[in-house]
């Protein structure tokens, strides 16, 4: 089973995260990361072997809890849910044009363009 | 009076529909971050069909809609469904405009869609933001989400507390504020507005309207991991013209006439809601749970309710129970005029105003719900529930069933039975 790492830009200062501080990026409850720079979350599309590895693993939520999360927070004017990458291929496109993203992908996807960051 | 209230609720709705469908039309010309989306539609309903046992009165899912389940019909869809748009446009990476129009069965027996909400939002800083237009009141933990049924785990939120404050929406501005401390979050919100709501009379009559001024509410959530606290406080002054008459009438009795009207007339008086909430959610399980106390200082009396859910998550299956009950903190019943030493002319107008005191008073809602449900997520955008519920009503009350008729006998149970689906696109 592939191992599903978060990764940064490598051209961004991030270098670990607490578990709970990525959470709370992919979950709209901040949109900063520690050092107080912006973080644009990138999902992978619904269905995904990774998103839902990611997301029950990280979040201990299955794919319905989280559409009726986000239901909560769309339908309240609150927010909106993360961008949608296609693929990972289109998820690494995304990461190299802006710094302050972050994803989630297969650890066997990743090269020279992202940086893993190290869970605390 | 009246009807000068009705015609500046229309022109209110028309300034925020304008106002919010003009700032939709900028979108298009103003939309200066390329990367997100500048309009979006998206929506969410329930179809659900519900039973009640008890044929005397109907079962509904609020005191603002008109009809439900059991005297109108054995089964009635009226209860929950409802269909629901909303348009969001992100106008500028800090400007943002959504509209929410809702189709449910109303106080009017009708489906009129009907402006949710239609706001203006402005977000100073990733902490910081401002709405201003027709906003939600946050008093209870899922006060945002209340009708988006996909989002909750019941076929509908606990009735004994959230039947406490049947609105949902004020037209004014409110301001949020969110703060990190580590691991938790924190949001503070502040509403300030009024409203003009209608509602069914109890007798079948023209429906009536509260007018909602001077309304501010505070509310607190506050999030780390698995668990959700949230406490709230809202006051307003209410004014319900439709009961001046009996109230005048009161008067004409003199100084007891007078101490009733002051007791029970609402004309502009405080009333008040302090409620407390908390979720856990680790993930398999969760439980969940709120309290509130309501005190309108009036006629429509003072209570508190509470309720508790658990559930458990087996793969798409989520069956929950949840236990809720309300109480009555006033009395339910009043001597109202003593009918000594009055003129024997008048005696008949007085027993008539006592009766009529006394009849409203008794609708305050004194009950408990034994509920037990299963959600079922069945497909991507959509939920099935089905949700048995016990109602064992107060000594003398009819609990939160509406259309009463005269053949209904307070204070016994009955059973409610529904099947819901809950969709969003």
């Amino acid at each position: 089973m592939a191992e599903v790492v978060v990764v940064v830009s490598a051209q961004s200062a991030v270098t670990t995260l607490s578990k709970n501080q990525v959470v709370d990026i992919f979950l709209g409850k901040t949109s900063r990361f520690p050092d107080g720079s912006m973080a644009v979350p990138i999902d992978q599309g619904e269905g995904i072997a990774a998103r839902e590895e990611f997301y029950s693993g990280f979040a201990s939520k299955s794919a319905a809890q989280l559409k009726a999360y986000w239901s909560k927070i769309i339908f309240t004017g609150r927010g909106q849910p993360p961008r949608e990458a296609s693929s990972a291929t289109e998820l690494k496109k995304l990461i190299l044009a802006n710094p302050n993203t972050i994803g989630y992908i297969d650890r066997g996807l990743v090269d020279e363009s992202e940086r893993i960051v190290l869970l605390q | 009076m009246g009807r000068r209230s009705r015609s500046s609720d229309i022109s209110r709705t028309c300034f925020l529909v304008a106002s919010t469908a003009i700032a939709f039309l900028c979108a298009g010309a103003h939309a200066q971050d390329a990367a997100t989306p500048t309009f979006s539609l998206s929506g969410f309903g329930t179809v659900g069909e519900v039973y009640s046992s008890e044929d005397h009165a109907d079962f509904t899912a609020s005191s603002l809609k008109a009809k439900g389940a059991g005297y109108s019909n054995d089964w009635s869809g009226d209860v929950d469904s409802l269909l629901a748009v909303q348009l969001t446009a992100n106008l500028t990476t800090k400007l943002s405009a959504t509209l929410q129009i809702v189709s449910d069965e109303n106080y009017a027996n009708s489906y009129r869609p009907h402006v949710e909400w239609a706001t203006i939002k402005y977000q100073v800083t990733p902490e910081l933001s401002f709405r201003v237009g027709r906003t939600v009141l946050p008093f209870f933990m899922v006060s945002d989400s209340r009708a988006v049924g996909y989002a909750n785990p019941w076929v509908r939120p606990p009735l004994e507390v959230y039947n406490l404050v049947p609105i949902t929406t004020t037209d004014g501005l409110d301001a949020s504020y969110r703060l990190t401390i580590g691991a938790a979050t924190n949001t503070f919100q502040i509403t300030a507005g009024q409203s003009d709501k209608s509602f069914p009379t109890p007798s079948g009559g023209l429906p009536e309207t509260v007018n909602i001024r001077k309304l501010r509410a505070f509310s607190d959530t506050f999030e780390d991991g698995f668990l959700t606290a949230h406490v709230s406080y809202g006051d307003a002054r209410l004014t319900i013209e439709q009961l001046e008459p009996l109230f005048d009438a009161f008067r004409l009795f003199g100084p007891q006439g007078v101490a009733i009207d002051d007791k029970y007339a609402i004309d502009d008086k405080v009333a008040s809601f302090v409620g407390v909430g908390a979720s856990y959610d680790p993930g398999r399980w969760f439980l969940l749970g709120e309290w509130g106390h309501v005190d309108t200082r009036s006629i429509l009396g003072a209570s508190t309710g509470w309720y508790g859910t658990a559930g458990y998550r087996f793969g798409k299956f989520t069956p929950y129970a949840t236990y809720g009950s309300v109480e009555a903190d006033s009395a339910r019943s009043d001597p109202g005029l003593a009918l000594s030493g009055l003129p024997p002319t008048l005696i008949g107008t007085a027993i008539g105003l006592n009766a009529a005191l006394n009849s409203t008073l008794s609708a305050i809602a004194v009950q408990r719900t034994m509920s037990l449900g299963t959600r079922w997520d069945f497909a991507k955008h959509a939920a099935l529930k089905v949700q048995l519920d016990h109602v064992d009503l107060g000594a003398g009350s009819h609990g939160v069933l509406v259309n009463v008729q005269p053949s209904f006998r307070p204070g016994g149970n009955f059973d409610v039975f529904s099947v819901s689906v809950n969709f969003v696109f």
